[in-house]
């Protein structure tokens, strides 16, 4: 019973990789059946396979394509899960507001890094695309989020993250921000105030769990300075 | 310093494209919605109105004398005029807001374009034949077409076409087939009116999709589209942006004479594809024109022409992508201040 089980976390893990929607499914419905634990089957077998998938986006293995088909996978496979899973405790997730800075309908990229987010454990609240400034410091208030996720493919409209994070620190909202988009850079960033940059969606989900390590540094970036910072600090992670 | 130039852009370029003496190389930042600045017009006065495009473009050039003048709003121009609708910023680049193709049986209603009618495509044209008429014996007028991997995104919306490639390659070639057509009709009218059309395929980019995709799906339309454009005896530009490194080799496969890239080291691109092809690029244009100032610009455009001015098929020194409409004037003129003093020949960067 035992190797079954693995065997049943191994292949959800694999239809996730090899983006297979309907096989997501039949194994997911197979773990209830087998009366597997329906939390692990997603922690430990699509979750686990949406973590590999990561791992060859970083690897330029897989790219845009493949990531929406295997994030398909694997909510199909979550789907057919869900209404066993005991009711859920989300006590310990950290909150993260999402959205696509307004004058930009470009959402790709944010749609990425919120499946990355997601899958590691974050609480993701999308608000779309286009979205008003004013939006995302209302939400992140009102769900006393504990990060904010800002993303622009414009350079028109990357002066809209810089308003953000003064509206969010005017309304007292200590929420962390994280930026990114084809235009954005570190030093933009750094610029504007964020408290982290993320490249990529792979990257995103690094910088977004290094902002709640224990360690309190003013910046969260991955930069030689800070690798050293962390050292320094105890160790690198 | 000023640094006279000693050709037209227009001489430059024909002497650059025969292989024969040049004064410098040709430096051409990536002005498109920016040339609405030049007329103080916003950008949806500027792309909805041909006598505005046409009108800016012919005071930015006297303005500035860049060595290419561009005629461009949105990268989904074509899909627009074969149906998909556009949301218009009032100061901003036009995008995508209904796809076309939403349901399989859209693809019927699907034809080619014909440039004197639909969409946008007649304010192109009129602006191509203004700035033809009024600086055309100065510059090349040269329009930018969106690609037809581009287009068909545009066509059926990004998120859903990119993952049809491995869920209705069928589909994927049925709607690059049509917009390889309209392509080629835009081409025909272009030239017809004097221009010299490139293409530009972003979405084809090496942050979107792998190598394998780019073969399957773009490069045969791309060769296409090139040998269409070499019958007019006139030279294949294909510009990508966000990262190539991972499709330039592909990029080069295509029959375009000229890639214009963007996040990339101009010293692999030389490497990979310099024997092949000319390049162009790459200043970035957030933390360069938009964010920077004169001396990051300086430095950065001297910085590629030191990697790159020795490229085998030469080298154009431009900007990655769009140059922002907000960059301000003197970034611009430190770019191609900078252009002129350093790009001038032989290449001399102490």
């Amino acid at each position: 019973m035992q190797i079954e089980k693995s065997d049943i976390l191994h292949n959800l893990a694999q239809a996730v990789i090899d983006m297979d929607v309907s096989r997501a499914r039949e194994i997911a419905a197979e773990a209830i059946r087998c009366k597997l634990d329906p939390y692990a089957a997603i922690t430990d077998g699509l979750s686990k396979g949406m973590d590999k998938v990561n791992e060859l986006f970083e690897n330029e293995e897989y790219f845009v394509p493949e990531i929406l088909l295997c994030a398909d996978a694997m909510y199909a496979g979550i789907e057919v899960l869900r209404p066993y899973l005991p009711k859920e405790d989300s006590h310990n997730r950290k909150k993260a507001v999402i959205g696509v800075v307004k004058g930009d309908t470009h959402d790709i990229g944010k749609n990425l890094v919120k499946i990355m987010m997601e899958n590691a454990g974050f609480e993701m609240h999308d608000l779309g695309r286009n979205v008003p400034y004013a939006k995302f410091v209302d939400t992140a208030g009102e769900l006393k989020a504990d990060m904010v996720c800002l993303s622009t493919l414009m350079t028109t409209t990357m002066d809209g993250m810089q308003v953000i994070i003064e509206g969010l620190k005017k309304a007292g909202i200590t929420s962390r921000v994280m930026v990114g988009g084809g235009p954005i850079s570190l030093g933009f960033a750094k610029n504007i105030s964020a408290d982290g940059y993320a490249k990529n969606a792979a990257e995103a989900v690094k910088v977004a769990k290094s902002l709640f390590q224990d360690i309190h540094l003013p910046l969260t970036f991955k930069t030689p300075e800070l690798v050293s910072v962390r050292k320094n600090l105890g160790g690198a992670r | 310093m000023t640094y006279a130039d000693e050709m037209t852009p227009k001489e430059r370029m024909q002497a650059f494209l025969q292989s024969k003496e040049v004064d410098r190389l040709l430096v051409s930042p990536l002005i498109l919605n920016f040339a609405s600045r030049s007329l103080n017009l916003k950008v949806r006065e500027f792309c909805t109105n041909g006598k505005n495009m046409g009108e800016a473009n012919i005071a930015c050039f006297k303005k500035y004398r860049h060595d290419i003048v561009y005629i461009f709003s949105t990268t989904s121009t074509l899909a627009e005029a074969m149906g998909t609708r556009m949301y218009f910023p009032e100061d901003d680049a036009p995008q995508v807001e209904v796809p076309f193709v939403q349901i399989r049986e859209d693809l019927k209603k699907l034809k080619p374009v014909n440039p004197e009618k639909d969409g946008r495509l007649p304010v192109y044209l009129e602006a191509v034949k203004r700035c033809v008429d009024a600086i055309g014996d100065e510059v090349f007028i040269v329009p930018v077409i969106g690609a037809p991997f581009t287009t068909s995104a545009a066509l059926r919306g990004t998120d859903v076409f990119i993952k049809e490639l491995y869920t209705d390659p069928e589909l994927v070639h049925t709607l690059m087939k049509v917009a390889t057509q309209s392509v080629k009709n835009l081409i025909d009218a272009y030239v017809k009116a004097g221009g010299v059309p490139v293409t530009v395929e972003p979405v084809a980019t090496g942050s979107m999709i792998s190598e394998k995709h780019f073969r399957e799906f773009a490069l045969p339309y791309l060769k296409e589209v090139y040998s269409h454009i070499h019958s007019y005896n006139l030279p294949g530009v294909l510009h990508i942006c966000g990262k190539t490194k991972r499709v330039v080799k592909c990029m080069a496969e295509s029959g375009a004479d000229v890639l214009s890239i963007d996040d990339i080291d101009l010293l692999d691109a030389k490497e990979l594809v310099g024997e092949k092809v000319c390049l162009m690029g790459n200043v970035s244009p957030a933390d360069g024109m938009l964010k920077g100032n004169p001396d990051i610009i300086g430095s950065m455009v001297k910085e590629c022409i030191s990697k790159a001015s020795n490229s085998p098929r030469g080298f154009i020194v431009a900007t990655g992508c769009e140059v922002p409409i907000k960059t301000p004037h003197e970034n611009m003129i430190a770019f191609l201040e900078a252009g002129r003093e350093f790009a001038r020949l032989p290449i001399n960067l102490n």
